[in-house]
């Protein structure tokens, strides 16, 4: 995984007398980071922090090893930004402004302008590059924002929600180019949204934000990973007395969508399984580890109860 | 086309940062000003007066006799850039009213912001538009017009004791330009509408000039004078010229509010250009 691209350590940012973050600790690691929470759990805050919009309270934060506040433009030059509000040049067309972006960014103004070509290309505006940025659908503005934030080839790539607002096949479409950012072009980047299956689709690794706090974090593969003593079962015969029986051994068992999750006790393994179903004359046609998915560890961080 | 059979070329070439950084923001929004027919159209307007006053300098110096009714002398550019100064208000109202409003309005202050600059070259990148057009309005034709009076009567205007008009031409175009641009910069981020800005910089100029009226002609007390921003200007531009001024004013009074109207329009500009928008 390599070193931290950013980490934080029991950070803590407010706006005026309202804490946005109360002492967080974690890292960014190079890949794809998704950065989730309910709405005004601190997602954009920690963002705008690393790029020095924002004076930490206490605690530390450092991006690249150098610490935002006190070198702000060396940290900001290896970043690029897509905000989450609309942002364009009012009269402006997309490829002058994708040019003044990568001009503002340090590079040189010929290298800019054909290099916003190249990018407006890649993200599928080629055609429109001409057209001013005021003309263009919601679609296009986010692809206009994603170009903008590219152009100097940055080190990493923060997204704020960069699906807001699109259609289902939109959707698809800035997905898929976010992902192909991280795993083709080695950008690593950070993905802030509140949409679980833009995550779980891009991203290797979450923080979970919560109330200003990290509620959980680590490798998605991890968190979301089988868990010892919990199995979807799907059984023919008499399910009622196979259940029925697994209780009485003590496990707990929920009804799912083609089947049953079955919870075992600490003590006993899957072979229980097994000898009650014999016992019950029923036939086990299914038997696998239960996986969570990144819903079900979204909402144990959050305190939630997991709903199968 | 899918997105994997597009291009992206990595670009390694990152040098040290540059010194200056404003300069792309003056020249873009420069660009866009420009573009506009209307506003091509205003600055013609700005330079008809110019036209007039080569015409006085030709007139008086081929016909000394002239000279009697029309002097040339540092008081034609005083008095000149005293006219200017209207329509450096008119061009400040057209280009600038938009230029922070505007980035307020489509959230393009987070893609300065977000790069690496700071909010000073973010503002002097603004300035330096209004600082142009301005300077187009003053400085430009006034230089130009002394230029013109020292081609066509060098004996009248390469002595000595006139060297200090160039020199005031400067100073005076410089005060009126950073004067009008700083107000115009700082009710334009007091908005996310260019509309509403510029009518509120209008209202400002416009209001200001009610109320001198009023308190200098009714009420009687001359100090009000120093009220109205463009009446400071002239004011400044008559002492800088060595023109005689009829009022009674303090002649530190004029400067001074000069300086404070600048220092306000600072403190407006530093709270309001932040890429955090803090909502209480």
């Amino acid at each position: 995984m390599g070193e931290p691209l950013v980490e934080f350590r029991d950070l803590a940012v407010s706006y005026g007398p309202l804490q946005a973050l109360g002492g967080v600790t974690g890292v960014f690691l190079p890949g794809a980071t998704g950065l989730l929470g309910p709405n005004g759990a601190g997602k954009t805050t920690l963002l705008k922090t690393l790029l020095g919009f924002l004076r930490p309270d206490a605690g530390s934060l450092t991006a690249f090893g150098l610490d935002p506040g006190l070198r702000p433009l060396e940290v900001r030059r290896r970043i690029g930004y897509m905000p989450e509000v609309d942002c364009h040049i009012s009269g402006m067309t997309a490829s002058a402004f994708v040019a003044l972006a990568g001009e503002l960014s340090g590079m040189p103004r010929d290298e800019a302008i054909s290099r916003s070509h190249e990018v407006l290309y890649y993200v599928g505006l080629g055609e429109a590059r001409y057209r001013t940025v005021d003309t263009y659908s919601t679609g296009m503005k986010q692809r206009v924002k994603l170009a903008q934030a590219l152009v100097h080839d940055p080190d990493l790539l923060l997204l704020d929600e960069p699906t807001n607002g699109l259609d289902p096949a939109g959707r698809e479409e800035m997905l898929a180019l976010v992902g192909d950012v991280a795993t083709r072009r080695g950008i690593s980047l950070v993905l802030c949204s509140h949409l679980l299956r833009d995550v779980e689709r891009v991203c290797s690794s979450v923080v979970v934000l919560n109330q200003g706090r990290v509620a959980a974090a680590g490798e998605l593969a991890t968190l979301t990973g089988a868990r010892r003593f919990a199995f979807d079962v799907r059984v023919k015969g008499a399910a009622a007395a196979f259940l029925t029986d697994l209780k009485d051994a003590g496990c707990e068992w929920r009804e799912g969508e083609d089947g049953y999750r079955v919870f075992l006790g600490d003590d006993v393994g899957p072979e229980l399984l097994f000898r009650t179903a014999r016992e019950c004359g029923v036939q086990i046609r299914h038997l696998r580890p239960a996986a969570e998915s990144l819903e079900d560890v979204f909402l144990r961080a959050l305190g939630h109860e997991v709903q199968d | 086309m899918p997105i994997y059979e597009q291009g992206y070329r990595r670009w390694e070439a990152r040098g040290p940062l540059r010194s200056i950084r404003f300069w792309p923001i003056t020249r873009e929004a420069l660009a866009l000003i420009l573009a506009k027919r209307a506003f091509l159209g205003l600055l013609v307007l700005v330079w008809l007066p110019f036209v007039f006053r080569v015409i006085q300098v030709y007139v008086v110096t081929r016909f000394p006799e002239a000279g009697r009714l029309l002097p040339v002398d540092g008081r034609l550019f005083g008095e000149f850039l005293n006219q200017q100064s209207g329509l450096s208000f008119l061009l400040s109202i057209f280009g600038g009213a938009g230029l922070i409003a505007n980035d307020l309005r489509t959230g393009a202050i987070l893609v300065y912001l977000s790069r690496p600059l700071t909010r000073r070259d973010y503002v002097i990148g603004k300035l330096s538009v209004l600082l142009l057009l301005n300077y187009s309005a003053t400085l430009v034709p006034a230089l130009l017009l002394y230029g013109l009076a020292l081609g066509l009567a060098p004996e009248l205007f390469l002595k000595w004791s006139l060297a200090w008009i160039a020199p005031m031409i400067v100073l005076h175009a410089t005060i009126l330009s950073l004067v009008v641009s700083l107000v115009a910069l700082a009710i334009s981020s007091l908005s996310r509408s260019a509309r509403v800005s510029g009518l509120a910089f209008m209202g400002v100029i416009v209001g200001l000039e009610i109320v001198r009226g009023v308190l200098v002609g009714i009420l009687d007390r001359p100090e009000a004078q120093v009220l109205s921003l463009q009446n400071s200007l002239r004011m400044v531009g008559n002492l800088l010229f060595g023109i005689a001024e009829g009022s009674a004013v303090p002649t530190a009074y004029p400067p001074l509010l000069l300086i404070a109207v600048a220092a306000g329009c600072l403190a407006i500009l530093r709270s309001r250009v932040r890429a955090v928008e803090i909502v209480r």
